[in-house]
């Protein structure tokens, strides 16, 4: 019987051999696998489950008026955002902007009116778009630059000189993003994984269509979830002494038919006080500032934990029961469907690299 | 208009064309004939060209029987066989000289049916013919339809392309815009033009096809929706030819090229409707518009991007400078982009693939709050084999994937998509053995446990070809001489033979554990026990077949119900591949004894082979069963209380369960006239040689090789004597 070749057996080092070897090597590689503890992605999905940063930092007042121009950050507080995350652009360039605001209201404009041809170079279009870098914003130097988009049009009935008004906006960031994940990506990628889009709803998917023809990226819905929002209750509530919460207002919904929404609005000073007596273990404990400014998840737990059983001795309706869907402060406020709304902007940088781990969270690869 | 009237004046004739063609048609034959009797001297055909390159100018048509006889001959041959090269040639300068005024130009152009190619000499005279001037604006319409039409069959276009500038201008004729649509070169210019014309006439189809071309060829400068309810723009002014041209091609035995192919498909693509979670379709292929410019100008290549390649001859020609789409998705849509995604090297576009993959499965199966694919589970449906088609294409998963189906099983309810799913699982690369259990054990053995006998029979199925996907990667990539293989999907990972085998090994042992579980809950059900044994027919030869030195014996739990199995098919395959095992472990041995360099099959493996064997050997040839040191034992006094005479006997190959019938069947055979039946008679030597030999002409080939190989019968022994081969 032929024996076949076994790799025991040590095969003569000729000529074909090599090649094979080559061969399969160059042909192995083009498929990566998740799995392996080397995988060049180290954030191996199926085997690490990326989870959220169990501590983080307090929020600090960033003074990043200082850092970031005051016009930008401006467009950038005080307004609701839907989130999306995006998959990393490919050949995304920060000094080719002018070129994508060109192509972009020329695509604007040729899907608004579907089968007329736009000219890419004329400005012929209704719709200006402009595309900018928020500089300053990014906390390391693995970030990418914030890349702010702005879309201005002339009201129908304006007149010839009206100035054309901002009828869209959005933003793609990246906030202390996993620096592992983002070395592990090959050259050619930008990772700007948290999108923010705010205007008419036909402009966003535009947009991001636009995005996704260009540099071959995927946009899916990112909601905060319930342990995100608890993050945020929690560090928002640490500022009260630095900047007034004025309240802490949280949206239940309990899972009963018909289902209950419950609006649990808390007292600012109440709340911190609560807070207070969840972290005095730790500011007693630590002499450490770096120490003393980090938060755990525990905290947090306890922390809402005790805002349910208040809310237990006088309803007795355990929220534990039910899901967290808004949480909302004169700082900001977030939404669980993933609006979020940044009304301060000194805390805007720890806001984000939360939700910029979200996103992150969201990669498939 | 004089677009409008030229179309009505073409349909009009068109009866006529195909009264004429049918009858040549049916002709044709005689025709042959006829030609081959004469010689080329006096060929009419011959003769009639002579007549139309020679006629002189301001011979008058009407009346003229010459030109009316000529005309139909040469009318004959074109729709029958096509004209030659010269005759076109010859028959275009007639009718675009006008050398018999206008009237016959247009049913000579319509007889224009190339045979193999035309001349480029003869458009391009044609063309300048157009400059003259005379030519009525329908003919000159028809003209460039002939053009377009034949377009592919011309045999070099280099100076047409020269002349391409000279074409464009009849785009500002109104009626001729429709046409030109050839693919020379894209200038700046004449998209301004062309979008000029578009403020002009508004939203012509035929102007958007011209556009949406340049979209394709020169993205950077046009951009275009195309709306979902687009017409066709040209095809309907070639149908003319068409028909007559493919009915001459398919008579001459030659393929119809496609020009238009492309550029219609992609568009039929973008127009595919919108739903509202449209995670499930693949992008188009639309090419690149920010390039990266310096270092393609570098190595002074042109890229050409994919999409305006159409057929395999040409991706093959461009294969060194071929420019990926902008969404590398959109490879999988394709099959001519699969062809070349399966040589793609390049680590980032193959991520990009990725990326989007999985984000696509990952919004579409986990993320969706709404219950996405049980919803639309036709297009889900549709997505995934599309996938598959690829992966099966490719012979490889996408790590993407894989990924995916970590997480997807365990939240799979082991129905939705069954057959996509499994489909897609017995695709992923080794796992590591360690991760075995994880990823795969835990929630296939949840799924497996509570599922019906269908779904268990289809994982069965599915980690049967997992388990052949992976041998023959070992197979194929392992061939090298050092131990480490490069067997993982990453080159980074060097997956060792070791590990490798521990991978197998632990694969195996836990389709062993489910199927003994499986077996019993399904109360050894046939159809299962059958799935079972494909996957044991798969690990017993991976010594021989696979060159993986490596041997894992059956469990019991899996061996004993295939042997008292009450279908005689299932003992026959456990009897091959009991023998498949025995040829595997011989020549392992012989191999370690003659290269000293043991791989070491474990004793463990020898004793539980041979244990089987004597098992097998005792029980069917030597009814022997019950017999203290086999692995059945019941007690003495629980088998004198059944009441089974012989209960020793019971599974030999006479009585037992699956063979009884064929027992009897034989003994009626060979005893026709006995009124009695004792079948314990067979067992004589020669009738239980007879009766072996007719089992064995059954089909039982399985049973023939096993015997052969560990039964060495001694005849001169009174019943059936038989010995198992000790190592």
């Amino acid at each position: 019987m032929e024996r076949p070749q076994n790799s025991v057996v040590r095969t003569p080092p000729n000529s074909t051999a090599v090649q094979r070897r080559s061969k399969s090597k160059s042909y192995r590689q083009s498929y990566r696998s998740c799995l392996g503890a080397a995988s060049r992605l180290g954030l191996t999905p199926g085997l690490t489950a990326r989870r959220l940063n169990s501590s983080r930092r307090a929020l600090k007042s960033h003074i990043i008026t200082e850092k970031v121009n005051p016009d930008h950050l401006a467009l950038l507080v005080k307004r609701e955002w839907r989130l999306s995350y995006i998959t990393p652009l490919h050949q995304f360039r920060h000094t080719q902007l002018k070129r994508y605001s060109r192509q972009l209201s020329a695509f604007i404009a040729a899907e608004k009116q579907q089968g007329v041809a736009v000219e890419v170079e004329g400005s012929q279009s209704g719709f200006r778009v402009s595309f900018s870098v928020v500089q300053g914003l990014a906390a390391t130097d693995d970030d990418a630059e914030t890349v702010l988009i702005q879309i201005f049009s002339r009201p129908v009935f304006a007149k010839q000189d009206e100035p054309q008004k901002s009828v869209w906006s959005g933003w793609l960031t990246c906030i202390n993003g996993n620096p592992e994940y983002l070395q592990s990506l090959p050259k050619g990628f930008t990772s700007l994984p948290l999108f923010g889009g705010s205007g008419a709803e036909v402009l966003t998917s535009l947009v991001k269509s636009w995005f996704q023809q260009t540099f071959d990226c995927c946009f899916g819905p990112l909601e905060i979830n319930h342990t995100s929002l608890q993050w945020l209750a929690a560090l928002w509530t640490n500022c009260h002494t630095e900047s007034n919460l004025q309240h802490l207002k949280m949206i239940w919904t309990l899972p009963v038919v018909p289902p209950l929404q419950i609006t649990y609005t808390i007292n600012p000073q109440d709340a911190w006080e609560l807070w207070m007596s969840v972290r005095k273990d730790r500011l007693e404990k630590t002499e450490d500032e770096e120490e003393a400014g980090s938060i755990d998840i525990e905290e947090v737990m306890r922390f809402v934990q005790g805002l349910k059983s208040h809310f237990y001795r006088h309803f007795r309706l355990d929220l534990s029961a039910g899901n967290l869907n808004q949480v909302s402060t004169a700082l900001g406020s977030a939404k669980f469907s993933g609006k979020i709304k940044i009304s301060n902007s000194r805390y805007m940088i720890t806001t984000l690299t939360l939700l910029t781990e979200c996103a992150l969270l969201k990669m498939p690869v | 208009m004089a677009a409008t009237i030229n179309m009505s004046d073409s349909e009009r004739s068109s009866p006529n064309d195909q009264s004429v063609s049918s009858r040549s048609s049916n002709r044709s034959l005689r025709v042959a004939e006829k030609e081959r009797r004469k010689n080329e001297a006096e060929d009419p055909f011959v003769l009639a060209l002579k007549y139309f390159s020679d006629v002189e100018a301001g011979t008058p048509v009407y009346g003229n029987d010459d030109f009316e006889r000529n005309l139909v001959l040469v009318e004959k041959v074109a729709y029958s066989r096509g004209l030659p090269p010269e005759a076109i040639s010859i028959m275009l300068e007639f009718a675009m000289s006008l050398r018999m005024g206008s009237a016959p130009c247009v049913r000579v152009l319509k007889c224009l049916i190339p045979a193999t190619v035309v001349p480029q000499e003869a458009v391009v005279r044609a063309v300048v013919w157009l400059g003259v001037g005379k030519i009525p604006i329908s003919t000159q319409v028809l003209f460039i339809k002939w053009v377009l039409t034949i377009f592919d069959m011309i045999d070099t276009k280099d100076q047409l392309r020269a002349i391409y500038g000279f074409i464009f201008s009849y785009v500002t004729e109104e009626n001729l815009v429709s046409l030109i649509h050839c693919f020379f070169a894209v200038r700046v210019f004449r998209v301004r033009k062309l979008l000029e014309l578009q403020s002009k006439l508004g939203r012509q189809p035929f102007l958007l096809h011209l556009l949406s071309l340049y979209k394709v060829f020169c993205p950077e400068l046009v951009t275009l929706s195309i709306p979902s309810r687009m017409r066709s723009g040209f095809r309907n002014h070639i149908s003319p030819w068409k028909s007559a041209l493919i009915a001459v091609q398919k008579r001459n035995g030659s393929q119809i090229a496609s020009s238009m192919g492309l550029a219609f498909t992609t568009m039929d693509k973008t127009s595919s409707r919108k739903r509202k979670h449209c995670h499930l379709e693949f992008p188009a292929l639309r090419p690149v518009v920010n390039k990266e410019a310096p270092t393609d100008q570098s190595s002074g290549r042109k890229m050409v991007p994919l999409v305006q390649l159409h057929s395999f001859a040409e991706l093959l020609e461009n294969m060194h400078r071929i420019e990926l789409p902008a969404q590398m998705g959109s490879l999988l849509g394709s099959s001519l982009a699969l062809q070349y995604l399966d040589c793609v090297q390049d680590e980032s576009a193959l991520l990009r693939l990725n990326f989007w993959l999985g984000y696509t499965l990952h919004e579409e199966f986990l993320f969706c709050g709404d219950g996405g694919a049980t919803q639309n589970s036709e297009e889900a449906l549709q997505f995934l084999n599309k996938l598959l088609s690829a992966h099966h294409f490719l012979q490889e998963g996408f790590s993407s994937s894989e990924a995916f189906l970590y997480k997807f099983l365990n939240v799979w309810d082991g129905s939705l998509l069954r057959p996509q799913i499994l489909g897609l699982l017995s695709n992923i690369p080794v796992v590591p053995s360690s991760q075995i259990g994880r990823l795969l054990s835990e929630p296939l053995m949840q799924l497996f446990f509570t599922s019906s006998l269908f779904f268990k029979c289809g994982l069965m199925e599915c980690l049967n070809s997992m388990l052949l996907k992976w041998l023959t990667w070992h197979s194929v990539y392992a061939l090298e001489d050092d131990l480490d293989i490069s067997l993982n999907s990453h080159t980074s990972i060097n997956m060792t033979l070791s590990g490798f085998k521990d991978s197998v090994m632990e694969l195996v042992r836990f389709v062993g554990r489910l199927a003994s579980v499986g077996l019993q809950i399904e109360g050894c059900h046939s159809l299962f026990l059958s799935f079972v044994l494909d996957f044991y027919e798969t690990v017993c030869d991976t010594f021989l077949k696979y060159g993986l030195p490596l041997v894992v014996m059956p469990p019991s739990g899996v061996f004993y119900p295939a042997l008292l199995a009450t279908d005689p098919i299932s003992v026959d395959r456990l009897a091959y591949i009991m023998h498949r095992y025995k040829v595997n472990l011989t020549s392992a041995k012989a191999q370690e004894k003659q290269t000293k360099q043991a791989f070491h099959i474990s004793r463990q493996t020898f004793h539980e082979f041979n244990h089987y064997v004597v098992v097998m050997v005792s029980c069917l040839w030597n009814s022997k069963m019950f017999q203290p040191g086999l692995d059945v034992q019941l007690g003495e006094e629980l088998l004198l209380k059944s009441n089974v005479p012989q209960f020793w006997t019971s599974f030999d190959l006479i009585h037992h369960p699956a063979f009884m019938s064929y027992a009897v069947d034989f003994h009626q055979k060979c005893w026709p006239g006995k009124k009695d039946m004792d079948l314990s008679s067979i067992k004589h030597s020669k009738p239980w040689s007879w009766y072996l030999e007719y089992l064995f002409t059954q089909g039982y080939d399985g049973l023939k090789q096993f015997a052969q190989s560990n039964i060495s019968r001694q005849l001169t022994a009174g019943d059936g004597q038989g010995d198992t081969q000790q190592r």
